[in-house]
C-alpha cells in the first residue's frame, strides 16, 4: 500500500478545520458622540459592547466587529461632565469603575478603579456620588463614595446606619439618588431583611443629605403613594423650575406579594421646599386604565416617555412594554404610537437619551426576533419612528457625549 | 492512634483469615538477545491462562502464584521471533528458564533496540491513548498536571502558581469532561488536599491519558476523555525521597516506600508535601483603593497567595498471594491552606479570605485474577470524611498594593465562617471474564455519592440547603482481540443520576444510556490505525451544581450533556537510520455535544460558574512527532488545534437567530503545542553517573475572553511562549539525583483562566534519593 498517501491523507483528516463562518455583509464602524451599549445575548457571560454612532434617526450599528467590549454584562452607565462611566456590579466583590471620554468619534479610556459595588449612582454637581446600601439587618451600615470627574479620583467617603434612618425597624434601601439644588435627595423602599420585603408598603419616603458632607438633615414621608422609583430605578426628575416629581410603580412586596394598596402615581415637591406638595396627586392608574409607571425619561417641560405595564403584568423588576407620554402639568397619559406590537418586544431599554428639548426621548426598542433599533418619541404627537437600526445584542443604554 | 489501631486490627484479620492458603510455585526468567544482551520490555504469556508479565530493565521476569502443572511458555515482542517452550511447575518452587531471542528479519531492524516498553504497550490499546512515562520525569519538580501539560492534544489551565486551581483542556473539552482516576479508581471527591496539581510526579509511574472514547473498565461517564494515574510499585521493598526549593518560597517534599515481606505482606507509604508563597509579580492595572488613582500596567507582587499542603496516603494488605493480588486497606491523611489572592479575574483582589481543608479517608482495594478460570475481580471502595472551611471574616476592601480599608460589616467578598464535609463516597466493582486467548467481556459499576452539609457559625441563621447528589454508572463491554492484527471493542453505559437539590424537596432523576464502538488495525508492525465512536452522556458534578464555596457558582439547573464523538488516529515509527528512529501519531477528532457544559464568567464576573450551551461542535487534531538518536538525543514536538464552534441557533426567549451562532467558543485556548529536546550523557564522572540536560517549550496562540465575532476594541489572552531548562545528574544508577530547573526563563508573562497571571521566571533545585532492593 502507498504508505505516504495514506499518511498525507490521514494527517490531513486529522488536521481539518471547519471555516463555516457565515460571512455576513459587514457593517462598519459609525464614529460619533452617541454610545450605544449593546450586549450580545442574555444570559450567556457575554461582555456588554459600547458602540458609536453618528446620529440616533438614522443608520445602522452592529456588535459584529465593532465596539468597546466590556468585563462583564452587570454594567450600568451613567455620562457627566462629558465623561462616561463604565460601571460593574459586582454584588459583594469590588466594583469596576471604567471611565472614556470621546475623542475624534471614538472612545478612549481614561481609568478604570476598583470601588465597592454600589446599588445607587448618580451625577451630584463636579462629581459622581454613589452609595453601596445594606440588605444585611446585622450590618446595617450603607456606604457612599465621591468620585471627582475632573480628577477622576475618590474625594470623600462615609456611612450612613441605614436602619437608623428609616425609623420604623426595617432597613431604607435607596432607590436611587438625585441632586436637588445644594441637597441630595434620596427615595427609599423600605426592607426588612428578609428579601425586599415590608410591612410598610403604603408609604413614601426621602432621605434628604445635605452636600457635600452628606448629613441627612431631615426624612420626608408621604402616604398617598407606595414608595418612589424601583430597585435601580431613578424615580425623581427635576424640572427647569426646580420642582421635583415623583412617580410610585407602587409595587412594594410583603411576603413575597404585591402588598401596596395605593395607585401608581406621581407626587411634587415644590422648588425650594422640602416637603410633599399635598396640593399636588396624579393618579396614572385611574388616567390610564390600570397601567402602571415602571421607568422614566423627563424630555424637558414637564413631559415625560414612561414605560408603564398593565395590571396583570405589574411587577417589582417588570420593565413596562407600553410606552407613553405624561404631562405632569396637565396631569394626561398618552399612548404612543409607531412601536412594534408589544407581544413582539423582548425588552425596552431604560436607560434612554433625551435632548430635554420637552417633546424628543430616543427609546431602545429589542424585538423577540433578536433585531433591535433605536426609536425617535415624539411627544407632541405621541408617536414613535424607527431610527438607527442595531444588530447583534440587545440595547442597554443610550447616552451622548460632548 | 486509632487509625492505627484499626488497621492493625484490619490487617490481623485479613491474615488470620486467609492463613490456610496453600503454597503455589512460582516461575522466573531471563531473556537475552544472540550476543548476550538482556532484553527488556518483551511481553511474556502462559498460553491458556490469564498470566502475563513483561521483561524487566535486565531482562528478567516472573509470575508467581502458578498452580503447580505443565505449562507453554511465549515469549514476543517487536523485533524478535516469538518463542515457545514448555515448563512445569512444581508445588513451592521456583522454575527458572532462560531463552535466547533471535531477532527478525530486516524490515524490523529499525525497532529492534527499542523494543516495547509498558508505556508503549498502552499505546497499542484499540483506544486512543497517550502514555507518559512518569519515571523519566522524577528528578524534576513537576506535578502530575504539569506533565500532563506536555502531552499533545492537552492544556492545564491553572488560575495562579502552586496548590491554585486547575482546568484540563483535552482535545476540547475540558473541566469535568474529562475524568481522573487513580489504578482505575476514580478520583471524584478526593478533596483539595489530594488533587492532579498538587500530587508529585514521584507518586506515579506512568500517566494514561484517554483521548475521546474511554475503556469499560474505567467505568465512570467521562465524556470528553480520561486520565488513568499508575502508582505501579513493581518494586516490592524501597525508598524513594525527593526534596525541592525554589523561586517564590517553594518547597515540595516526597516520600515513597514499600516493605513487603516474603510471605507477601505490605506496607506501603507515601506521604509529600508543598509549601509555596506564590508571591511572584503580576502586571495589573492597579488602583489605590483609599483615592482611585490608576496605576495602569504597574508590576506587583501577589501578597496573599501563600499554599500549602501535607498529604500522608498509608495502605497495609497483602499482594501476590492466592485469596488476593492485592487487598489493601489504608488511609489518606492530609490538610491544605489556601489564601485566596482574587477572584474569577484578576481585578477582584482578596487579601484576607481563605481556606482551610483536610482529607480523612478511608480507602478499600481489593484485586484477584482468576477467581474462577478467566474471571478477575477488582473492588475499590472510599470515603472522604474531610472537612473544608471557607473562611472570609476581614470586613475590608484590599487593593494590589495591599492596602487595605474598611468596607462596612460584609466580608470581603461574603462574611463567612462556612465549615462542611462534602462527604463524598465511592464504591466500584469491576468484572472482566475471558474467554480464550482472544475475547473478553467487562462489567463494571461505579457508585459515587456526594451530600454536602455544613453551618456557618456568622451566619447562623443561614438555613443550610441540602445539597446531594448520587451518581451511578453501569458499564458493559466486549473486546476481541487479534494481538498485533486488530482489536475492537463494544460497551454500553448506563447513568443514574438523583440529585436533592433544596429544602424545597427539589429533586431530580435522570437516566442516560450510551454506547460506542472502538477498533484498531496494524496495517504493520509499525503502522497503527484507531477509530472509535461513541455516543456519551456526561452527568453534572457535585461542584457544577452546587458550587465549590469559592471562585465556582453552582448551577443547579446544569443539564447533562450528551456527545456524539469520532475518533480517528494513526501511529507509525520509522527509522532513517539504525540510529535516527522516528514515532509519528496524529488524531483527529469530530465531536458534536448536545446541553454542552462549560464554565463562563457569571453575570458580575466574580465567579465562574457552569452553563450549557444547546450545541457545540469540535473539529480538531493533534500531532506530535518524536525523534531519538542513539540512546543519548531525543527529541519532540507536539501539536494541537482545535475549532470549537457554537451551534445553539436561538438565545432564550428569541426568536430570531442568534448573533452568536456559529461563533467560535470564548475564552477556550485552540491552537498550542510544545517541542522538548534532552541530552542524556552516560558515565559523567564516573561509571554508573549520567548527566541529562533537558529543554522545554510551550507555546499557545493568542485568544479572546469574550465571543471572538463581536466587538473591535477586545479583551484578550495575548499568545505565550516559555522555555523550561533542566540539568539532572544522577549517581550509582540513579540512586543519588541532583536537578536544577528553571522554568520560564525569559520570565515571559504567563496567563491562563480569564486571564489570571501565572509564575514569571524561577529555579529550583531537586534532591533525590532512590533504593530498593
Amino acid at each position: 500500500m502507498n504508505l505516504k498517501t495514506t499518511l498525507a491523507v490521514l494527517l490531513l483528516a486529522a488536521s481539518f478545520t471547519s471555516c463555516s463562518k457565515k460571512d455576513g455583509e459587514s457593517t462598519p464602524d459609525d464614529p460619533g458622540n452617541f454610545i450605544v451599549a449593546v450586549t450580545p445575548a442574555a444570559q450567556t457571560g457575554a461582555a456588554d459592547y459600547l458602540l458609536t454612532a453618528s446620529s440616533l434617526d438614522t443608520g445602522k450599528i452592529s456588535t459584529a466587529g465593532n465596539g468597546v467590549e466590556q468585563d462583564g454584562t452587570y454594567r450600568y452607565y451613567v455620562t457627566h461632565n462629558d465623561k462616561f462611566f463604565s460601571m460593574l456590579y459586582g454584588q459583594g466583590n469590588p466594583g469596576a469603575v471604567t471611565v472614556y471620554d470621546i475623542q475624534g468619534g471614538k472612545l478612549n479610556k481614561l481609568t478604570n478603579f476598583q470601588s465597592e459595588t454600589v446599588q445607587a449612582f448618580a451625577p451630584v454637581k463636579d462629581d459622581i456620588l454613589m452609595f453601596k446600601i445594606s440588605r444585611n439587618m446585622a450590618s446595617p451600615t450603607s456606604t457612599w463614595y465621591k468620585v471627582n470627574t475632573k480628577s477622576l479620583l475618590i474625594t470623600g467617603e462615609g456611612a450612613v446606619n441605614t436602619l437608623a434612618l428609616s425609623g420604623n425597624g426595617e432597613l431604607a434601601h435607596f432607590s436611587w439618588i438625585k441632586q436637588v439644588g445644594e441637597k441630595v435627595f434620596a427615595p427609599y423602599f423600605s426592607i426588612n431583611g428578609n428579601g425586599f420585603n415590608t410591612n410598610y408598603p403604603d408609604e413614601a419616603s426621602i432621605a434628604i443629605f445635605n452636600y457635600a458632607d452628606m448629613k441627612v438633615e431631615k426624612v420626608i414621608k408621604d402616604t398617598r403613594t407606595s414608595f418612589i422609583g424601583r430597585y435601580f430605578m431613578d424615580g425623581l426628575s427635576v424640572a427647569e423650575n426646580g420642582d421635583v416629581y415623583a412617580f410610585s410603580s407602587s409595587v412594594a412586596t410583603t411576603g413575597g406579594q404585591l402588598s401596596s394598596t395605593k395607585p401608581s402615581a406621581i407626587t411634587r415637591i415644590k422648588a425650594g421646599t422640602s416637603e410633599f406638595d399635598q396640593g399636588y396627586y396624579f393618579d396614572v392608574e385611574a388616567a390610564s386604565g390600570g397601567m402602571n409607571i415602571t421607568n422614566w425619561t423627563y424630555l424637558g417641560n414637564n413631559i415625560y416617555m414612561v414605560n408603564s405595564s398593565a395590571k396583570a403584568e405589574k411587577g417589582a423588576y417588570v420593565v413596562g412594554t407600553t410606552v407613553a407620554i405624561v404631562d405632569v402639568a396637565a396631569k394626561t397619559y398618552r399612548k404612543v404610537s409607531g412601536l412594534p406590537n408589544t407581544a413582539e418586544i423582548k425588552v425596552l431599554t431604560t436607560n434612554n437619551y433625551t435632548p430635554k428639548d420637552g417633546r424628543t426621548g430616543y427609546l431602545g426598542v429589542n424585538l423577540k426576533d433578536g433585531t433591535g433599533a433605536v426609536y425617535r418619541i415624539d411627544a407632541s404627537t405621541a408617536t414613535a419612528t424607527k431610527g438607527l437600526k442595531v444588530e447583534g445584542g440587545t440595547i442597554t443604554a443610550i447616552q451622548h457625549l460632548r | 492512634m486509632q487509625i492505627k489501631q484499626f488497621l492493625l486490627v484490619a490487617a490481623l484479620c485479613a491474615i488470620s483469615f486467609f492463613a490456610k492458603a496453600q503454597s503455589p510455585g512460582n516461575l522466573s526468567g531471563i531473556l537475552k538477545s544472540k550476543s548476550g544482551e538482556p532484553l527488556p520490555a518483551l511481553t511474556v504469556k502462559l498460553l491458556n491462562t490469564s498470566f502475563l508479565t513483561v521483561s524487566d530493565n535486565s531482562g528478567v521476569f516472573l509470575i508467581k502464584n502458578l498452580t503447580p502443572g505443565r505449562y507453554t511458555l511465549l515469549v514476543s515482542g517487536i523485533g524478535f521471533k516469538a518463542a515457545q517452550k514448555p515448563v512445569t511447575i512444581n508445588a513451592g518452587k521456583e522454575t527458572a528458564v532462560s531463552f535466547v531471542m533471535e531477532e527478525e528479519g530486516i524490515t524490523m531492524d529499525a525497532v529492534t533496540v527499542t523494543g516495547r516498553s509498558v508505556v508503549q504497550e498502552a499505546n497499542r490499546q484499540a483506544f486512543n491513548i497517550t502514555a507518559v512515562d512518569a519515571k523519566q520525569l522524577y528528578n524534576s519538580t513537576l506535578d502530575l498536571a504539569g506533565a500532563l501539560d506536555r502531552v499533545a492534544g492537552i492544556r492545564v489551565r491553572e488560575s495562579g502558581g502552586v496548590g491554585s486551581n486547575f482546568n484540563l483542556s483535552l482535545n476540547g473539552f475540558s473541566g469535568s469532561h474529562i475524568r481522573y482516576f487513580i489504578d482505575g479508581i476514580p478520583m471524584d471527591g478526593f478533596g483539595s488536599s489530594f488533587q492532579i496539581n498538587n500530587i508529585p510526579i514521584n507518586a506515579a509511574e506512568r500517566l494514561e491519558v484517554y483521548k475521546g472514547v474511554v475503556p469499560i473498565w474505567l467505568g465512570s461517564d467521562a465524556l470528553g476523555g480520561a486520565i488513568n494515574i499508575i502508582t505501579g510499585n513493581n518494586h516490592r521493598n524501597y525508598i524513594d525521597v525527593s526534596y525541592s526549593y525554589g523561586s517564590f518560597n517553594t518547597h515540595r517534599s516526597v516520600l515513597n516506600a514499600a516493605v513487603t515481606s516474603k510471605k507477601g505482606l505490605t506496607f506501603q507509604l507515601s506521604a509529600f508535601q508543598n509549601y509555596s508563597d506564590n508571591n511572584y509579580r503580576v502586571k495589573v492595572d492597579a488602583a489605590d483603593i483609599n483615592t482611585g488613582a490608576y496605576a495602569p500596567g504597574v508590576f506587583l507582587p501577589r501578597f496573599h497567595d501563600t499554599y500549602h499542603n501535607e498529604t500522608l496516603i498509608g495502605s497495609v494488605g497483602f499482594i501476590k498471594k492466592k485469596f488476593a493480588d492485592k487487598l489493601l486497606i489504608g488511609m489518606t491523611v492530609g490538610s491544605n491552606y489556601k489564601e485566596i489572592q482574587t477572584g474569577a479575574r484578576m481585578v477582584s483582589v482578596f487579601g484576607a479570605w481563605h481556606r482551610r481543608g483536610n482529607i480523612l479517608m478511608p480507602t478499600f482495594k481489593y484485586k484477584k485474577d482468576n477467581l474462577v478460570k478467566g474471571l478477575d475481580l477488582t473492588i475499590n471502595a472510599n470515603y472522604n470524611l474531610g472537612t473544608e472551611t471557607n473562611i472570609d471574616t476581614m470586613s475590608v476592601r484590599y487593593d494590589w498594593f495591599g492596602n487595605s480599608k474598611p468596607n462596612g460589616t460584609s466580608g470581603e467578598r461574603s462574611r463567612s465562617l462556612y465549615r462542611y464535609k462534602n462527604n463524598n463516597g465511592l464504591a466500584t466493582a469491576m468484572l472482566n471474564y475471558r474467554i480464550g486467548e482472544r475475547q473478553s467481556i467487562a462489567l463494571s459499576d461505579v457508585f459515587n455519592t456526594f451530600d454536602r452539609k455544613g453551618a456557618d457559625r456568622v451566619n447562623p441563621a443561614t438555613v443550610d440547603q441540602p445539597r446531594k447528589t448520587q451518581k451511578n454508572v453501569l458499564g458493559l463491554g466486549y473486546t476481541y482481540n487479534a494481538e498485533d492484527q486488530w482489536s475492537a471493542s463494544v460497551f454500553g453505559k448506563y447513568i443514574t443520576q438523583r440529585n436533592v437539590l433544596s429544602s424545597a424537596g427539589a429533586k431530580a432523576s435522570t437516566n442516560k444510556l450510551g454506547y460506542g464502538i472502538a477498533a484498531t488495525y496494524f496495517l504493520s508492525p509499525v503502522l497503527q490505525l484507531k477509530a472509535s465512536y461513541e455516543l456519551t452522556n456526561r452527568m453534572p458534578e457535585a461542584i457544577e451544581i452546587f458550587g465549590d464555596v469559592e471562585n465556582q457558582e453552582g448551577n443547579p439547573n446544569l443539564q447533562p450533556e450528551r456527545s456524539k464523538n469520532v475518533n480517528l488516529g494513526l501511529s507509525y515509527n520509522f527509522a532513517v537510520s539504525p540510529d535516527d528512529k522516528f514515532i509519528v501519531n496524529a488524531n483527529g477528532i469530530y465531536r458534536h455535544s448536545d446541553n454542552f457544559i462549560y464554565n463562563r464568567l457569571n453575570n458580575n464576573q466574580s465567579r465562574l460558574v457552569a452553563d450549557n450551551r444547546e450545541g457545540v461542535r469540535t473539529l480538531g487534531g493533534d500531532a506530535e512527532i518524536r525523534y531519538s538518536h542513539k540512546r543519548w538525543f531525543s527529541a519532540g514536538a507536539t501539536f494541537t488545534y482545535q475549532y470549537l464552534q457554537n451551534m445553539q441557533q436561538y438565545e432564550p426567549g428569541y426568536l430570531g437567530e442568534s448573533p452568536l451562532y456559529l461563533d467560535q467558543m470564548p475564552n477556550i485556548p485552540y491552537m498550542f503545542g510544545n517541542a522538548d529536546a534532552s541530552v542524556s550523557l552516560p558515565n559523567i564522572g564516573g561509571k554508573g553517573n549520567n548527566l541529562n540536560i533537558g529543554y522545554n517549550l510551550l507555546y499557545v496562540h493568542q485568544f479572546y475572553l469574550y465571543w471572538p465575532s463581536r466587538g473591535g476594541d477586545k479583551l484578550d489572552i495575548p499568545q505565550q511562549l516559555s522555555h523550561d531548562l533542566n540539568v539532572v545528574y544522577s549517581l550509582r544508577n540513579g540512586r543519588y539525583n541532583i536537578g536544577l530547573e528553571s522554568r520560564n526563563i525569559t520570565n515571559t508573562l504567563l496567563y491562563d483562566n480569564f486571564s489570571l497571571q501565572k509564575p514569571g521566571r524561577g529555579f529550583y533545585v531537586n534532591l533525590r534519593y532512590f533504593f530498593n532492593k
